[in-house]
């Protein structure tokens, strides 16, 4: 029966991706085979099979080495179908496989499906204006975009262990450092609140915290505050570059509303906006918008908020 | 040194059009440079000025991705090198092939720069795959580049952690946009673009055959923007209060 494996270096993406593989082997009559790298993560879905990739200091922490490791073991194996998570790693080690397996590699899919032949997936272009469906003759590599899938859990499937000896890598790792803020939390927040160029000091983002906080919510930002003033960390940037989220309420606050920002809000279930510029792109993307000052706007509604806890 | 940068002529995504049926109008669309190739070739010269050298801005693509090499030629590169191949026909894989077969024609390069990904597609393979293909190290996603007579240090940016990375010369690497600001040409730079070589080679040139590309565009439909667009009017207390309402009678909040 023809396999196909799901492989992420992140133990949430893991199991999301596993999600995705159970349901590419169901339509391609195949097996799922969750694949470890290195060592086996008990957190990660073992129901069904599960294969431990083996070798000298092996570490899926390096990308070039998990690539590695997956083609040694795809050689012999040879599954149909090989899905990655697409983190920044994961879509290196998915491109690095195809090149080496001389197979297609289909970039970030939301969706995907396929058949005995054929894998079939979707995914969202042009800054999210298009939703472009991609395909490709099996065996291929595809990369599952990070939280298109629900993570699923299980265990109690066979396990196995393989060994591929040496895998060679070209650079080191010196130091690691972890992110101020994680990426996790705004991926997973019910509320955002998420704040832009508006915003006129970084004093003022204090106020917009106390908003997310009156709100449940969390705080996100547009690429600017990130990457060109720095006020809030790079982890908070949603958007094309940033990351994307879903939340079910997502509040732009001075947010103009450029196509990469909107690309990383789409999924959200209710989307509301507040700017100045009654003209800004924000309002074509939300389902309410309030054309005012947020300085104006943003106590307004926390003192509504709180005369209704009262 | 000699530093490559790899960039795409990229339709302008806030140009697109999409025609009556819902179709994406991508035959002759606005095109340019794609937006984060030009951190890749702003981060090419600054090491240019720093370390001396040259900068050649390698494109695959038709007769009009001239126009992304100008750019980058305005900008200061010295050199362009255009491969002449429809990228309609093209995936990553293919695409990393021409961009490798080309590097090693026009080489020997010391550092290969590529942004994190085209502004139009945005898949970020093609970096990965150049450097798999050229057999150089590659480290992605790059937000600080240092770069010494045999070395790179380069502190990559992912998900949760940066990671201070080190390989050796020759290497690929792709830079993440929040690396540097790109320069805007002046006007004499970008009349001067025009006099600077650029060599045109096709895939025979570089030995490569007419092969299918494995992954295929099957159909682009435009997305939909569903949303209520309803605006609130009134007093900034009036308008806050109806948003709570809305809110809370959608759900989102609690009632």
């Amino acid at each position: 029966m023809s396999e196909v494996w799901a492989f992420s270096e992140s133990v949430a993406v893991a199991n999301e991706i596993v999600s995705a593989a159970r349901e590419v082997a169901a339509a391609c009559s195949g097996q799922a085979v969750v694949v470890e790298i290195g060592r086996e993560r008990s957190s990660v879905s073992s129901l069904g099979k599960k294969l431990v990739i083996k070798g000298p200091d092996l570490t899926d922490e390096s990308p070039e080495m998990a690539a590695g490791a997956l083609y040694l073991a795809a050689r012999d194996a040879k599954p149909a179908v090989i899905l990655v998570g697409a983190t920044r790693n994961g879509k290196e080690v998915g491109s690095r496989l195809a090149v080496k397996l001389g197979i297609g590699c289909i970039p970030d899919l939301s969706r995907v499906s396929g058949d005995r032949e054929m894998l079939v997936g979707e995914r969202g272009e042009y800054a999210g204006k298009v939703m472009t469906k991609l395909s490709s003759r099996l065996p291929c590599v595809a990369a599952i975009k990070v939280g298109a899938y629900p993570a699923f859990s299980g265990s109690g499937g066979e396990v196995l262990a393989k060994d591929v000896g040496v895998v060679a890598r070209s650079s080191k790792i010196e130091a690691v450092k972890k992110k101020e803020a994680s990426t996790v939390d705004l991926r997973a927040a019910k509320v955002i609140v998420s704040v832009g160029r508006g915003v006129k000091k970084k004093e003022d983002l204090e106020m917009m915290g106390g908003l997310a906080k009156a709100l449940g919510g969390t705080l996100g930002c547009s690429r600017p505050l990130a990457s060109d003033l720095g006020w809030l960390p790079e982890e908070c940037h949603i958007g094309l570059t940033g990351i994307s989220v879903k939340p079910e309420l997502y509040l732009a606050v001075g947010i103009s509303g450029q196509l990469q920002h909107v690309a990383g809000i789409k999924d959200s279930k209710v989307i509301a906006a507040i700017n100045s510029d009654k003209d800004a792109p924000i309002f074509q993307a939300a389902d309410y918008g309030i054309v005012g000052d947020l300085y104006q706007v943003v106590p307004a509604i926390q003192k509504v908020l709180s005369s209704r806890h009262r | 040194m000699r530093f490559a940068v790899c960039v795409k002529h990229a339709v302008d995504e806030s140009e697109l059009k999409i025609d009556s049926s819902g179709k994406p109008q991508l035959e002759g669309a606005q095109a340019r440079m794609g937006t984060f190739d030009k951190n890749a070739v702003e981060e090419a010269l600054r090491l240019r000025t720093a370390l001396g050298g040259e900068v050649v801005a390698i494109t695959v693509g038709r007769a009009e991705a001239r126009k992304s090499l100008k750019e980058a030629l305005a900008m200061g590169a010295d050199k362009g090198v255009h491969v002449l191949a429809d990228p309609g026909t093209l995936d990553s894989s293919r695409t990393s092939e021409l961009l490798a077969a080309a590097i090693a024609k026009t080489g020997p390069f010391d550092l290969v720069i590529c942004s994190e990904g085209s502004s139009d597609t945005y898949t970020g393979l093609v970096p990965p795959m150049v450097a798999e293909r050229v057999r150089f190290p590659y480290v992605g996603y790059v937000r600080k580049l240092e770069v010494a007579a045999q070395t790179v240090k380069a502190e990559r940016s992912l998900e949760e952690r940066l990671e201070s990375v080190e390989s050796s010369l020759p290497s690929v690497v792709s830079v993440v946009s929040e690396i540097n600001e790109p320069r805007y040409p002046t006007l004499i730079q970008i009349m001067q673009a025009s006099k600077k070589p650029v060599e045109e080679l096709t895939p025979q040139q570089l030995g490569i055959g007419d092969v299918q590309a494995s992954v295929r565009t099957v159909s682009m439909t435009a997305q939909a923007m569903n949303r209520k667009r309803v605006v609130l009017e009134g007093s900034p207390d009036e308008a806050a209060s109806k948003l709570i309402d809305a809110l809370a009678s959608e759900g989102v909040i609690p009632k």
